[in-house]
């Protein structure tokens, strides 16, 4: 039965039909799959294949990468409220795009698939100032702040990442909190993320949640690289 | 030959003494005037004075009439722009917040007389007065099934398109095209000759082949339909395109091709040349550089890339050499590098 649900919520998922991925689920329920199995066993390995899909199928495209994370996270969602025990969360990340930035595509799938991944998210919106994401970084206890940005201006400029970084640094707070990057200009300069003072950028959704994951274990483990 | 005589030269596949040169500075023009980009930004004269400048200062081949991409959400009513010192302004808030806010959307009935055209004409007038007979100049006009991204967001469109109800967003496709269709017109009448069609949603790298096919597809054939495409550029946002060129040159009919740096080039050019017997013989692959890449390099590197582009291109004949839009953190010294570089390596025998 699994194999024939995985299957199913697959194709929905590839074909970026939201409403029969849902249909599959509330199948799956129906006859029997607990909300974990569902989460662990279909909609994970679904947001890897998909996006493992992206590197080597010609055909996969932005449009799939967005809707597979929107499921992804709205599937997994619905299922946390049906947990038996509340599920382990792994860390915690704010999130936003860069000051002067509202292209908010990115965030989004990266909000997706960490969700998904149990990643707990702190969405700060757009545009949002340095200051904001440190100070709420501190606040949600979070190890990582993403920064987003898809004008070159946003993504290099004295505004962005490197105020981030700088604000860090005073506070003292670089083994505590680390930063990743995504946009754009990271795609066509893969080197610009160290520039901006950056620990990580990833050019998709699913490669910059393990990256996340990993840095968050790395502050875990004491913030030492 | 003027630049416009070796543009033209160059789509022909008729002899000249080098290839056509482009070099997409926009906001650059501010500093080059020692204005805040608000206050350059607020005046066509302003936008005209800059580019004329600075193709005196670096000698490129084009000029531009577009003020920033996020202009054309002004005829919808978008009121506030994020302006930035060091790069493009920016949409600051769009006009379509709720997908009620669609029905209400209204496409003026005649752009020319539309405030947000007044000072773009202007611009166009002096750069058509002072170079119009030598230089090409550009305008860019958003493809319908794009512009939902400025009037929405990127993110909210991309909803809409994949998952919400098809008779909306084919409501906001059918405003968004008969925008195009009068903006294109405007363009044409007030003298821009290089029409950049700018259609990110119409590569497969955006939305699929399932969703090219059977949406972007005909929307494009619907924007193009009543003006044609004399002197259009297909351009996707520096999205790679290589896949859909074989559609847009057979089904659009559009023979011009600014490749995103991330495609193969000389994929596309071979791609390009073998259809040019379907377009009278005329037709062109424009190579891009990376661009961003240029705030970092360093003149050997500049060079070598340009020298790699061009001569990737120059074999057959019908190539350019352009840039994206060249982010202000690029070193001046690395404009002209890369310029010299290739008026240099674009030298045809």
């Amino acid at each position: 039965m699994l194999e024939r649900i995985i299957k199913a919520y697959n194709e929905a998922v590839f074909e970026t039909d939201k409403e029969a991925a849902f249909e599959v689920i509330n199948e799956a329920m129906a006859q029997g799959l607990t909300a974990e199995d569902v989460v662990f066993k279909v909609v994970i390995p679904a947001v890897e294949e998909m996006m493992a899909d992206i590197t080597r199928n010609p055909d996969a495209n932005l449009a799939q990468h967005f809707m597979t994370a929107q499921i992804a996270a709205e599937v997994t969602e619905r299922m946390l409220e049906k947990f038996k025990h509340p599920p382990e969360i792994i860390g915690r990340v704010v999130i936003g795009t860069a000051a002067g930035d509202l292209h908010s595509l990115g965030k989004r799938i990266v909000m997706g698939c960490l969700k998904a991944l149990m990643v707990e998210v702190v969405d700060l919106g757009v545009n949002v100032p340095a200051e904001k994401f440190v100070d709420e970084a501190v606040a949600h206890d979070a190890q990582v702040i993403a920064v987003s940005a898809m004008m070159v201006h946003t993504a290099t400029g004295e505004n962005g990442c490197r105020k981030v970084r700088e604000i860090l640094c005073q506070r003292g707070l670089e083994e505590k909190i680390k930063i990743v990057v995504g946009g754009a200009p990271y795609r066509f300069d893969e080197a610009l993320y160290k520039s901006v003072g950056a620990d990580g950028w990833a050019a998709d959704g699913i490669t910059a949640s393990r990256m996340i994951i990993g840095l968050i274990r790395v502050v875990k483990d004491g913030g030492g690289p | 030959m003027t630049p416009l005589d070796i543009l033209v030269a160059a789509i022909n596949g008729t002899p000249a003494p080098r290839i056509p040169v482009f070099c997409n500075l926009l906001d650059q023009g501010a500093r080059e005037l020692g204005m805040p980009q608000q206050q350059y930004y607020s005046r066509g004269e302003h936008v005209a004075e800059g580019q004329l400048r600075m193709n005196r200062r670096f000698g490129h081949d084009n000029v531009w009439s577009l003020f920033y991409v996020g202009k054309e959400a002004e005829f919808f009513g978008c009121e506030k722009i994020l302006y930035a010192e060091d790069g493009s302004p920016n949409v600051g808030d769009f006009v379509i917040k709720t997908w009620e806010d669609i029905a209400k959307l209204q496409v003026p009935d005649d752009i020319t007389t539309h405030p947000a055209w007044a000072e773009t004409a202007k611009c166009l007038n002096i750069l058509r007065e002072e170079v119009g007979s030598s230089r090409p100049i550009c305008a860019y006009l958003t493809a319908s099934t794009s512009l939902p991204a400025l009037l929405m967001g990127m993110d909210k469109w991309m909803e809409l398109l994949m998952s919400g109800p098809a008779d909306l967003r084919d409501h906001l496709l059918a405003k968004c095209a008969e925008f195009y269709q009068k903006e294109v017109a405007a363009y044409r009448a007030a003298g821009a000759n290089v029409l950049v069609y700018s259609s990110p949603f119409g590569t497969v790298y955006f939305v699929g082949r399932n969703r090219f096919d059977s949406l972007a597809m005909p929307w494009m054939k619907r924007d193009l339909a009543p003006g044609g495409v004399g002197n259009i550029v297909y351009y996707c946002g520096m999205a790679p395109f290589n896949a859909v060129i074989p559609d847009v040159m057979n089904e659009l009919n559009i023979a011009i091709h600014y490749v995103s740096p991330l495609d193969n080039l000389a994929e596309a050019k071979s791609i390009i040349n073998a259809r040019l017997l379907q377009h009278d013989g005329k037709g062109l692959t424009c190579g891009v550089i990376d661009d961003i890449k240029l705030i970092h390099w360093t003149r050997e590197e500049t060079r070598a890339e340009v020298k790699r582009i061009c001569e990737i291109g120059k074999p057959g004949g019908h190539f350019l050499f352009g840039t994206g839009v060249m982010p202000m953190a690029i070193p001046e010294a690395s404009i002209h590098d890369m310029l010299e570089a290739a008026f240099e390596f674009g030298t045809l025998p």
